[in-house]
């Protein structure tokens, strides 16, 4: 196993010795899984209404997509949690040398950390896609939507995730750590906020937001330029947590 | 003796503009222990830092088995133990979990690690401890089990900061026992504030004193040419250099002299030489500088005569 394998398995086995990440993860499945219901029960009471429309929207529309959408908004709050820890504890709990010592190199030790932070992240995105997908057993889905809406949802996690990871080798104390990576979650949310006021939605600043690039994939639309965003924006954050785990390599303390 | 494990040669580190360690040159052997002393802030954690391979020298080379650690960090991984002033232990996890983990860091092969593993639980007298969290232990465990870390993987070179922190007597000297049988196989650097521990532990000695190597040598003393002599009645430097094992004489007081003595004598044949002319002796001892003056005199920025 490589030793960036290695160290996103150790994060894993850290994460589940804590009873921080089972409580995170409860809140969250229980928070959605109320949400879906009340998606459920809401989509039930207008069902014959919508029989009596000819191009009326499905569960699809009007139970998945915005129950994805309301998750979207929540990992905006989730992964800076999740991910506050991974370098900022080390070096809060003096135990960052042991990594830096090893010989593994600064690269490997990000992607350790970023891969065994994703992994947790995507578990949660995957059970929570599990519960518009359990429609399926009753109901007609569209699944091809459904998953585009999923794999956009994880690129936007993927992406929290790696700022998550910067954010967390710049803080020297994980509480900081998640209140950067939340600020700069929500600063890419509304980047673009005041152009869209005055009209502009096709700009180098509508670009740069994430909603920009989700929206497509929560309408079905999976196009390169937004997959594209979402890794460039992946890598970059990673490439700046290695230059800053460089930096902490010189540091005395 | 074999060639050096670990070579420092002429290494230097700032921090923020201030010197921390400077033109350091050091080797360690295989089967040599050396032990680095200094006061707070004499560069020792800067230098084990750049010893392990945790912070690179602004100038001067750190090799390991003759090979630049700059240039090929991986080395590190297999051949370098390090326990830091404070041990890295993952506190959320059990001794044999963390120190599995420990040993793949550094390259054990999966197959091997649980005997690797149990050879370093069985060192450092984990036993006790090895299904349990470490959050909760003691620090004296706490300190044995970072000590387990550093040697899980059976590294070329050892590099302990501040090992007998936290440890109570009884554990100390199992320590100095442990280091001692590490040093046996391995090449060791121990960092201490414990002067005991180091004429205990180490066969050498280096002395940190504002970034600067300001003496190095044997930790064993009083093996030497000079001798303190006491008598019960006063005697003169002729008295005593007239005497074959004696080659130089000067007083310390009316009854007490220091004595060198000639190439191939030792105490022995000065004590056999001053009964055999009749001197009552009251003292007869080393009187080379022990450890704990060589230490104070660099400490207080006094030049030590060589």
């Amino acid at each position: 196993m490589s030793a960036a394998g290695l160290i996103a398995r150790h994060e894993w086995r850290r994460l589940a010795a804590q009873p921080f990440a089972w409580t995170l993860a409860a809140i969250v499945l229980a928070l959605m899984a109320w949400q879906f219901l009340l998606a459920v029960q809401g989509f039930l009471d207008l069902a014959p209404q919508l029989a009596a429309r000819r191009d009326a929207p499905g569960v699809t529309d009007l139970v998945a997509i915005p129950l994805l959408r309301s998750f979207a908004n929540l990992l905006l709050l989730l992964v800076p949690l999740v991910t506050m820890r991974s370098l900022a504890g080390e070096r809060r709990a003096a135990t960052l040398p042991l990594l830096l010592a090893s010989g593994v190199g600064d690269a490997r030790i990000v992607l350790g950390k970023y891969c065994g932070a994703l992994g947790f992240v995507l578990v949660l995105v995957a059970l929570v896609a599990l519960m518009p997908l359990a429609l399926g057993l009753g109901t007609a889905l569209d699944y091809g939507k459904l998953l585009a809406a999923v794999l956009g949802i994880a690129l936007f996690a993927a992406a929290l995730t790696a700022i998550g990871i910067l954010c967390s080798a710049w803080a020297g104390q994980p509480a900081l750590a998640a209140a950067a990576a939340l600020a700069l979650g929500a600063l890419l949310l509304i980047v673009d906020a005041g152009a869209r006021l005055q009209g502009v939605t096709n700009a180098g600043i509508n670009y740069l937001a994430l909603p920009t690039h989700l929206e497509p994939f929560l309408r079905g639309i999976v196009a390169s330029v937004d997959i594209v965003y979402f890794l460039l924006l992946t890598a970059l954050a990673l490439l700046l947590a290695v230059q800053r785990l460089d930096v902490l390599r010189a540091r005395p303390h | 003796m074999s060639p050096p494990i670990l070579e420092l040669v002429r290494v230097s580190r700032q921090f923020a503009g201030r010197t921390v360690v400077q033109a350091l040159d050091l080797a360690v052997a295989r089967g040599e222990v050396l032990g680095l002393l200094g006061v707070n802030g004499a560069g020792k954690t800067t230098a084990m830092r750049m010893m392990a391979g945790a912070l690179a020298p602004d100038a001067g080379h750190v090799r390991l088995g003759g090979r630049d650690l700059a240039q090929h960090p991986q080395l590190a991984r297999r051949q370098v133990g390090y326990l830091p002033e404070t041990p890295p232990l993952h506190a959320e996890l059990t001794t044999v979990e963390y120190l599995r983990f420990c040993a793949r860091l550094h390259g054990v092969a999966r197959g091997a690690v649980t005997a690797a593993v149990e050879r370093a639980i069985e060192r450092c007298q984990l036993g006790e401890v090895r299904g349990r969290v470490i959050g909760v232990l003691s620090k004296g465990w706490r300190q044995r089990i970072g000590i387990a870390q550093a040697i899980v993987h059976a590294p070329d070179l050892i590099v302990l900061d501040e090992p007998a922190s936290g440890l109570d007597p009884v554990q100390a000297l199992g320590l100095r026992a442990l280091v001692r049988e590490l040093g046996r196989a391995h090449a060791v650097v121990l960092s201490t504030h414990l002067l005991p521990d180091v004429a205990a532990c180490c066969d050498r000695v280096a002395i940190l004193h504002q970034g600067r190597l300001r003496h190095t040598g044997p930790t064993a003393v009083g093996g030497g040419t000079h001798l303190r002599l006491g008598t019960r009645a006063p005697l003169t430097a002729q008295t005593l250099t007239s005497l074959t094992p004696v080659a130089t004489a000067a007083p310390l007081d009316v009854l007490h002299w220091r004595v060198g003595l000639r190439p191939g004598s030792d105490a022995a044949d000065l004590a056999a030489a001053l009964v055999g002319h009749g001197v009552a002796v009251t003292e007869l001892r080393a009187d080379e500088p022990p450890l704990e003056a060589i230490f104070i005199a660099i400490a207080s920025g006094e030049a030590l005569a060589a």
